[in-house]
C-alpha cells in the first residue's frame, strides 16, 4: 500500500516538473518582448515609425503631406499605453504583418493581422469554447470576436494590474462601452431579428440597490460568468443570461465572500496590512457589508450582548423570587 | 389610593413609540447585515438592505423631530443633571437598582413634573440621545451616500472607519434598549410604565 502510494507520490512530483517546465517554456509567446538591449532598441525606433503617423504628435506634424487627416484622426494611439499592456514591448509589425510598413499601407493588409489564437493557442481554445457558450458569440459569430472586448493595445490582465479598482474600470469598460452605447449595441443586435431594443442597465439591475457603486466596486463578470473550470484562466468566457446569473447578496456579502476568489485574487495574495479583519484585501479599496468583518470586535459586542441579557435575566429572576418571598411573608 | 401625575405630552409619546420601532427594526436588520451568510433567523440580505434603508431614513426624520421637539417644548433641560450632588444621587440610584429594588425599597427620586428623570437616567438618556444617536444617524448617512465618504481614510477605504463607528454606536444603541426595556418593569406595577408611556399619566 505504503509503496503505491509512495510511487504515486513520485508521479505526482514527476508530473509537476513537467507541467511547470512546460508552461516555462510556453512563456515564450511569438513575439515576446526580448531583454537583449539590442533587440529592445530596434523594437523601439521599428515601432517609433508607426507613431511618427499614429500619435497626437503625429497628426499635428505628420510626416507626409499626403496624408488623410480625418482617417488618421481615428486611429490615433497612446504610447504609454502601450507600455503599459499585456504586450508592451511587442514589435507593431509582429501583429501586424509587413503590410504597414510602407505607407500608402498594403491593400490587403488588414487580412493579415494576427488573430490572438496564433500566438495564444491553447488559450485561446479553451476560451473560445466558454466563449461559445454565450449569447454574445451565438447571435453575432462573425462580428462579435475576441477583439470586440479586448483591445491588444491597451488591455492589461487582472494579474498584472493589480488594483482592484482598476480591474474593475478596465474590465467594466468593455461591457459597458456597448451595453450603455446605443449606437454600438444598434451595430450588433440589428443582425438579429426581431431587432432587440437596448435596455437600460440600471433598470435591468433595479433590484440591486445603489446600481453605480456597485459597478465602481465588482466587476460584471462577477455575476455574469460561472467560476472557470479551466484553473490556469482566471475567469471563465462564458456570459451567464437572467437565468443564471447571480442574484444572490450572499455571494459577496458575507464572510465566505466569493470577492476573495475572483476579483480580489490577486489583491489576497499580496495583501497588505490586515488589523484582524476577515477578507482584509478587500479593505484596501472597498468596505463590503456582511464580508469584511472584525472576528474580535464582533465577539467583543457578543459577549457584551450576552453578559447584558444575563445580568437582565438574573436581576429580573431574583426581583421575582424576592418579591414572591415578601408576599408569602407578609400574609 | 393611588396617586397620578400628568406628565408625558402626546407629541413626545408618539416619538417614543415610533422611535422604539424603527430602533428595533434597524436593530434586526443592522444584524442581518453585518452577520449576513451566517444563520438562518436573520431576514434575506436584500429585503434586510431594503429595510433597513427605509427605517433608517425614517429615523432620521424621527431624530430631528426630537431635537426640535425637545428644544422648542424645553424639554430638553430634562435631560440636564442638575448640580449639585448629582454623582451622590446617581450613586443611591444604581444602589437602588442593585440592592433596594430586591427589598422592595420604594424609588429614591420618583418623577416629579420637574424632575421627570432621575440623576442616572438623565446622564444616560443624554448620552444615548445626543451623543451615540447621532453617530448613528450621521454614519448611516454616509453609509446611504458613500460618495461623501472620504476615498481613504489610514490607508484603508474611507468607508471602513464609517462603517466600523456605525456598528459600534448601532451596538451601544442596542445594549441600552436591552437595559432600557427591563427598567421600564421596575415601576410600581411590572406594567406601570408601559402605561406611562402610553397614556403619558403616571401612578404612584
Ligand atoms: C503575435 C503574437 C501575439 C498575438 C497575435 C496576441 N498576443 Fe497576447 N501576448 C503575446 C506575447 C508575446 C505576450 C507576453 C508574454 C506572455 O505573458 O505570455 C502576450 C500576453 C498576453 C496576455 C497576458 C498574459 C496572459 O496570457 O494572460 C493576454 C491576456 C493577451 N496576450 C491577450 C491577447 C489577446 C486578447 C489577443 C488578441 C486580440 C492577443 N493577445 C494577441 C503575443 C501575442
Ligand atoms: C506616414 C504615416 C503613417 C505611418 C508611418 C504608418 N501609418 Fe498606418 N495609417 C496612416 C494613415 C493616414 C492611415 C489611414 C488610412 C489610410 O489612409 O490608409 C493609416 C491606417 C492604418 C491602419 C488601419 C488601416 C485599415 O486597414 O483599417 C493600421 C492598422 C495602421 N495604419 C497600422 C500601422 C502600423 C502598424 C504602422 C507601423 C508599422 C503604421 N501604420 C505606420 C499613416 C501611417
Ligand atoms: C498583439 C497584437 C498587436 C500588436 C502588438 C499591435 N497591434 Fe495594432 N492592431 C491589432 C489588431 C488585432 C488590430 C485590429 C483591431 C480591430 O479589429 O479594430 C489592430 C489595429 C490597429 C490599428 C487600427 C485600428 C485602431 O483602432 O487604431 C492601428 C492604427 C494599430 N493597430 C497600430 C498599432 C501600432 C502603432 C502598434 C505598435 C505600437 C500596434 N498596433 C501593435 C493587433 C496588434
Ligand atoms: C450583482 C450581480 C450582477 C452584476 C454586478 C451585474 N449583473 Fe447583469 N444581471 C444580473 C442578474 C441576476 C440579472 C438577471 C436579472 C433578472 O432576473 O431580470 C442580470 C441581467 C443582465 C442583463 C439582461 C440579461 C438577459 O438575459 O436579458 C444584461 C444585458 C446584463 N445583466 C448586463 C450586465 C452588465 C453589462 C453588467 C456590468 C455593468 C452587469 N450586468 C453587472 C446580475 C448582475
Ligand atoms: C464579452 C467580452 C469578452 C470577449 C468577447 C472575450 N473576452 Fe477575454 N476577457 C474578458 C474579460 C472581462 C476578461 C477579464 C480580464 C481580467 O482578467 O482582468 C478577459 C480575460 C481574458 C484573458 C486573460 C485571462 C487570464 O485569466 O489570464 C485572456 C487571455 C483572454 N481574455 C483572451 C480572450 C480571447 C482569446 C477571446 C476570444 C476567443 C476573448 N478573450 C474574448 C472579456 C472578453
Ligand atoms: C459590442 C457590444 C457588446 C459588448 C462589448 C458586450 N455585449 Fe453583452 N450583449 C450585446 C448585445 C447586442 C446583446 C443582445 C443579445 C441578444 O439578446 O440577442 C447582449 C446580450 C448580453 C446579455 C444577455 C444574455 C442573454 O442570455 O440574453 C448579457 C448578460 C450580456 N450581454 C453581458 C455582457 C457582459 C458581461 C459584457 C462584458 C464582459 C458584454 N455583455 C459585452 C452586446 C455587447
Ligand atoms: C458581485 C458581488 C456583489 C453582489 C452579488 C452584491 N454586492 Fe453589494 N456590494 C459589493 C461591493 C464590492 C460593495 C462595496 C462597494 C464600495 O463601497 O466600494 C457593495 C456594496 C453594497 C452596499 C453598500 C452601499 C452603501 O450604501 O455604502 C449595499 C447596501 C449593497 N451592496 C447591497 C447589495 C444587495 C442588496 C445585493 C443583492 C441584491 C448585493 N449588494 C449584491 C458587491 C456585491
Ligand atoms: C438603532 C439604529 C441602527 C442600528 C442598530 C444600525 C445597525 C447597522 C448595522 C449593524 C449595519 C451593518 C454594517 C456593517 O456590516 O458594518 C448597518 C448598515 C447600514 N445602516 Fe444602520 N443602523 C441603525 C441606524 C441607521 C440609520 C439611522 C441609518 C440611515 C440614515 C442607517 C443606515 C445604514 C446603511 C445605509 C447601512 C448600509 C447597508 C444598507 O444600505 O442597508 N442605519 N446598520
Amino acid at each position: 500500500m505504503k509503496s503505491v502510494t509512495q510511487s504515486l507520490f513520485a508521479f505526482a512530483v514527476l508530473a509537476g516538473v513537467a507541467v511547470s517546465g512546460a508552461s516555462a517554456f510556453a512563456a515564450e509567446v511569438k513575439g515576446a518582448a526580448p531583454s537583449d538591449p539590442a533587440l529592445v532598441e530596434k523594437i523601439r525606433q521599428s515601432n517609433a515609425a508607426c507613431y511618427g503617423c499614429h500619435t497626437e504628435q503625429g497628426l499635428k506634424a505628420p510626416p507626409r503631406a499626403d496624408l488623410d487627416l480625418e482617417k488618421l484622426r481615428q486611429l490615433v494611439h497612446d504610447p504609454a499605453q502601450f507600455d503599459a499592456s499585456n504586450h508592451a514591448g511587442m514589435e507593431c509589425t509582429v501583429c501586424h504583418g509587413q503590410g504597414y510598413k510602407a505607407f500608402p499601407h498594403a491593400a490587403g493588409a488588414k487580412q493579415s493581422i494576427s488573430e490572438c489564437g496564433e500566438c495564444h493557442a491553447t488559450k485561446a481554445l479553451r476560451i473560445e469554447t466558454q466563449f461559445e457558450a454565450s449569447v454574445h458569440a451565438k447571435n453575432f459569430k462573425e462580428q462579435f470576436t475576441c477583439r470586440t472586448c479586448h483591445d491588444p493595445h491597451a488591455f492589461r490582465v487582472a494579474a498584472k494590474l493589480g488594483d482592484p479598482h482598476k480591474i474593475v474600470a478596465q474590465d467594466n469598460a468593455m461591457c459597458v462601452g456597448c451595453h450603455n452605447s446605443d449606437l454600438r449595441f444598434a451595430l450588433f443586435s440589428a443582425s438579429v431579428t426581431p431587432q432587440k431594443v437596448r435596455p437600460d442597465l440600471d433598470t435591468l439591475h433595479a433590484w440591486l440597490p445603489n446600481t453605480r457603486l456597485h459597478w465602481q466596486a465588482v466587476r460584471c463578470i462577477e455575476c455574469h460568468t460561472p467560476t472557470s473550470p479551466v484553473k490556469s484562466l482566471g475567469m471563465s468566457h462564458e456570459i451567464l443570461g437572467k437565468d443564471k446569473a447571480e442574484k444572490n447578496c450572499v455571494t459577496c456579502h458575507s464572510q465566505e465572500t466569493a470577492l476573495a476568489t475572483r476579483l480580489y485574487r490577486f489583491a489576497a495574495e499580496n495583501g497588505t496590512a490586515d488589523l484582524g479583519f476577515a477578507n482584509a484585501a478587500i479593505l484596501d479599496s472597498a468596505y463590503v457589508v456582511g464580508a469584511t468583518r472584525n472576528p474580535i470586535v464582533d465577539r467583543t459586542v457578543g459577549v457584551l450582548f450576552g453578559l447584558t441579557v444575563a445580568v437582565l435575566l438574573g436581576h429580573g429572576a431574583l426581583r421575582i423570587a424576592l418579591a414572591l418571598i415578601r408576599r408569602r411573608r407578609s400574609s | 389610593m393611588s396617586h397620578r401625575i400628568y406628565l408625558l405630552p402626546v407629541w413626545l409619546r408618539l416619538w417614543h413609540w415610533t422611535n422604539a420601532v424603527l430602533m428595533i427594526v434597524l436593530a434586526i436588520t443592522g444584524a442581518s447585515l453585518h452577520f449576513a451568510g451566517s444563520g438562518p433567523l436573520l431576514v434575506p440580505f436584500s429585503l434586510a438592505a431594503r429595510i433597513h434603508d427605509i427605517a433608517g431614513v425614517a429615523l432620521v426624520a424621527t431624530y430631528g423631530f426630537f431635537v426640535v421637539a425637545n428644544i422648542l417644548s424645553g424639554n430638553w433641560w430634562q435631560y440636564v443633571p442638575k448640580p449639585p450632588g448629582v454623582l451622590g444621587r446617581c450613586w443611591r440610584q444604581a444602589v437602588y437598582y442593585g440592592w433596594g429594588i430586591f427589598k422592595g425599597d420604594p424609588h429614591p427620586y420618583p418623577p416629579t413634573v420637574e424632575a421627570n428623570f432621575n440623576a442616572l437616567q438623565a446622564i444616560v438618556y443624554w448620552l444615548i440621545m445626543y451623543a451615540v444617536v447621532p453617530v448613528v444617524v450621521v454614519t448611516g448617512l454616509v453609509f446611504l451616500y458613500p460618495q461623501f465618504a472620504p476615498a481613504k481614510m489610514f490607508g484603508v477605504d474611507g468607508l471602513l472607519p464609517v462603517a466600523f463607528l456605525h456598528y459600534i454606536a448601532g451596538s451601544v444603541v442596542i445594549l441600552f434598549m436591552l437595559a432600557h426595556i427591563y427598567l421600564g418593569t421596575t415601576g410600581v406595577r411590572v406594567t406601570s410604565l408601559f402605561k406611562m408611556m402610553i397614556t403619558g399619566w403616571h401612578e404612584e
